[in-house]
């Protein structure tokens, strides 16, 4: 593929993508595009699948079959010059509990090749601008899950990366925070970046997402924009428990 | 290379952080004690080595070599090694990921290292030998190394993969009873064997070459040799390393909802076997044990050291035991059960005695939060440990029946009561150890992060001190030449024990209370780019 097909192919392109864990398919057939600049929501019911499909687009997982294209490049062919170019937010146990925030991200920084007086210079920096600068001595194992989450996102961001992959970010980040992350995020969409992130949190998603999929039991139900996804319901909430057909409570316990 | 040095520097600030806020006391006089024995080992090399040699050190370098490879696997311990998990979603060369692994396997043979040293010194002070000589240990050791990744990746990742791994398992244990056999099948087998460390066997091997060049025979071929296999061994794991990274573990252990009826029966069989304690015990304790019978059965690791506890043991020292006089006139032959029990007390020892919160860290909270005794608590984990170790001696003597040993009911009391004994003083000990000195352990894993050494010098101090009451039991036995006597001494060391381990237990309790914070940090915490 040329440059300039690279540069304008899909941040994102997924197809046929199938995962089986023992004959059962966490994902099943997934085929998905994520435009370049788009801010695209994830979403689905705990099980549905999200975290192996995001497993996959970071090179943690192996698909059963089917191909994943980042950026214009095959993956896992061209893993490491895809993993140069993106941004992670994982799970939050890929942590290293004994390093301090600040040398986590100086770590990450080194790891994505920048002179080592620069990872210290932006991982100040980043930490400042997370807020995070008076807790800069403190070793991440006593940071909160909200802080845990903010130093990830800062980290991801050292190296300026075209893709953010996250999963759950907003998961147990305080109002404020997640304010902050949100503002820093819609920041990059707006020079060019490109997010993907799984989400529980829907008013977040709601808020800041330009186009959205849900998956349900490892297959995708609906994809479209925001406004295409809630049709004739009143929110988000209600299109997506729609559209992964459960909701109601259909009986109650006699001793509850 | 700039992201190996962020690699280990990461590593090296996540030990500097950790580390004062732990007790490094005990760390280091165990250390000091473990180490100390292998430098004076190093230096009786030294001294070997810097005179004019009369005989092959192949059998040195043969020796170095299975301490290397061997010992690991028998510990069941991996090293320190590159956490994959957590530095595989960034984008660095699988080349510079296997040349760490590579550095750090010296992590899993100090020891062997501080040998060969001794022996290089002492090769660079031998006034009959060219001091270019000692180069030979550089590609010998530099083979070890690389070996060593290529092992310890094959087996763990064939352990990994549900429905193989216990058959592979048991071929390990076969390929590790081998030499046994061949040494007591008959003097031309054992011969055999024994030629392997002279230089007499044969001078390809890789140790006989490093031997050779020392001593300046063939030199230019030995070199040749030395050189093949440390490419070969490059290759081989170099290729094992990069399956390792593409290798995914939870699909390999995935399992299926079988609904057919033998699935139905076996699950049902299992829920029974679950379900043992509680039919004794009445609720929390009885649910309490449940749980944990339930989550050890379920622990890879567990189930790895449950295994290697009887069946390492029986298959390795069963030819010994028999030798070529019969079972009933050798010594381990006589007392083959009780050896074998005490084997697999030692592999279980850290999931039953020292550390017990480790392996099931997301556990630990609970416990401080439950509205039970955290005395009960205890108990219930110490019950869970005579439960599992009840079973392995049972298993071992069900085993050691059909194989014909010898086998009356006195040997059945002896095994029992020993291990027992010493089970009651570990109990007590370990007590104070989990709540004193909790590490997180993955359960998930079957080999340990951690270096053979340290798991041995631990042995190597704890170990010896639970002996004691038993030892001197057995004391009385050869004093008194009497059967009541062993069990007159036995009985006194059980009650010993209760009293030790009811203060024990009364302590641990009040710790528990004052250190609940500090254990659930600790338990919680994940490790550095490296684990160790």
């Amino acid at each position: 593929m040329s440059d300039f097909s690279r540069d304008t192919a899909p941040a994102i392109e997924v197809r046929d993508l199938r995962k089986l864990y023992d004959q059962k398919a966490a994902v099943d057939g997934l085929t998905l595009s994520v435009p370049r600049g788009c801010f695209f929501g994830f979403l689905g019911p705990n099980g549905a699948g999200k975290t192996t499909t995001i497993k996959m687009l970071m090179g943690l997982a192996t698909p059963t079959s089917g191909s994943i294209r980042l950026l214009g490049l095959p993956m896992p062919e061209e893993g490491l010059a895809i993993k140069r170019q993106i941004g992670l937010v994982p799970d939050e146990s890929l942590l290293f509990d004994h390093l301090t925030g600040g040398e986590f991200i100086e770590f990450v920084g080194r790891i994505y090749g920048l002179e080592r007086s620069v990872a210290k210079e932006r991982s100040q920096e980043l930490l400042n601008l997370f807020e995070l600068g008076d807790a800069s001595r403190k070793l991440i194992a006593e940071y909160s899950k909200g802080m845990r989450k903010r130093v990830a996102m800062a980290a991801a961001l050292i190296h300026r990366p075209q893709l953010f992959l996250m999963d759950e970010p907003f998961e147990g980040v305080d109002a404020v925070g997640a304010r902050l992350m949100k503002d820093i995020l819609l920041e990059q969409v707006r020079h060019g970046a490109t997010i993907f992130l799984t989400s529980h949190v829907l008013e977040v998603v709601e808020r800041l997402c330009d186009r959205v999929a849900i998956i349900n039991d490892g297959k995708l139900v609906r994809e479209g924009s925001m406004e295409e996804l809630r049709g004739s319901s009143a929110t988000l909430e209600d299109a997506f428990v729609r559209a992964v057909g459960v909701g109601t409570l259909r009986e109650t316990l006699d001793w509850l | 290379m700039n992201q190996a040095r962020a690699i280990l520097w990461a590593q090296w600030r996540s030990l500097r952080n950790f580390f004062p806020r732990k007790g490094v006391g005990w760390t280091a006089i165990v250390g000091l004690i473990w180490y100390g024995f292998w430098v004076a080992a190093a230096l009786a090399v030294m001294l070997l080595t810097s005179s004019p040699l009369s005989t092959s050190l192949s059998g040195v370098f043969l020796l170095v070599f299975l301490y290397w490879q061997v010992v690991p696997v028998l510990m069941a311990t991996s090293g320190a090694s590159v956490d994959l998990r957590k530095l595989q979603a960034y984008p660095i060369p699988v080349k510079q990921l296997f040349g760490l692994e590579v550095m750090l396997r010296v992590t899993v043979a100090v020891e062997v290292v501080l040998v060969l040293t001794g022996a290089g010194i002492g090769i660079l002070r031998n006034p009959s030998l060219h001091p270019w000589n000692a180069l030979a240990l550089v590609p010998f050791a530099a083979f070890n190394l690389v070996l060593g990744v290529g092992t310890r990746d094959t087996i763990a990742r064939v352990l990994a993969r549900r429905r193989i791994r216990e058959a592979a398992f048991f071929l390990l244990i076969l390929c590790a009873a081998v030499p046994q056999m061949l040494f007591t099948r008959g003097q031309g087998s054992a011969g055999r064997l024994r030629t392997l460390f002279t230089r007499a066997s044969w001078t390809g091997w890789p140790w006989t070459a490093t031997a050779d060049f020392l001593q300046g025979h063939g030199q230019l071929r030995s070199f040749a040799i030395i050189l093949a296999w440390l490419a070969a061994a490059g290759l081989f794991s170099y290729w094992q390393f990069r399956r390792t990274i593409f290798f995914d573990a939870q699909a390999a252990s995935a399992r299926s909802s079988g609904d057919s009826a033998a699935s139905r029966f076996v699950e049902q069989f299992v829920e029974r076997f679950f379900r043992m304690p509680s039919i004794l015990l009445g609720d929390p304790l009885g649910a309490l044990v449940e749980k944990e019978v339930r989550f050890l059965t379920r622990s890879p690791r567990f189930r790895l050291v449950f295994l290697m506890g009887f069946t390492f043991g029986l298959l390795i020292w069963l030819p010994v035991a028999l030798g070529r006089q019969g079972a009933s006139q050798s010594f381990l032959g006589s007392n083959y059960l009780t050896v074998v029990s005490v084997y697999s007390l030692i592999l279980m020892s850290e999931a039953c005695f020292w550390n017990f919160f480790g392996f099931d860290r997301s556990a630990a909270q609970f416990y401080f939060l439950a509205p039970v005794a955290f005395s009960t608590v205890v108990i219930g984990k110490n019950l869970t440990a005579l439960f599992f170790i009840a079973l392995e001696i049972g298993t071992i003597a069900v085993v050691c029946g059909l194989l014909g040993m010898p086998m009356r009911p006195d040997t059945l009391a002896e095994s029992f009561s020993v291990a027992a004994v010493i089970s009651v003083f570990m109990l007590a000990a370990g007590n104070q150890l989990s709540i004193r000195q909790p590490r997180a352990m993955n359960p998930a894993a079957s080999f340990r992060s951690g270096a053979s050494g340290r798991v041995q010098a631990i042995m190597f101090v704890i170990w010896p001190i639970a002996f004691v009451p038993v030892g001197l039991a057995y004391l009385a036995r050869y004093a008194f030449a009497s059967e009541s006597a062993f069990f007159a001494v036995l009985a006194v060391d059980a009650a010993i024990g209760a009293v030790v381990y009811k203060l024990s237990l009364d302590s641990a309790v009040v710790v528990a209370d004052h250190l609940k914070e500090q254990v659930v940090a600790a338990l919680s915490q994940g490790e550095g780019p490296i684990t160790a």
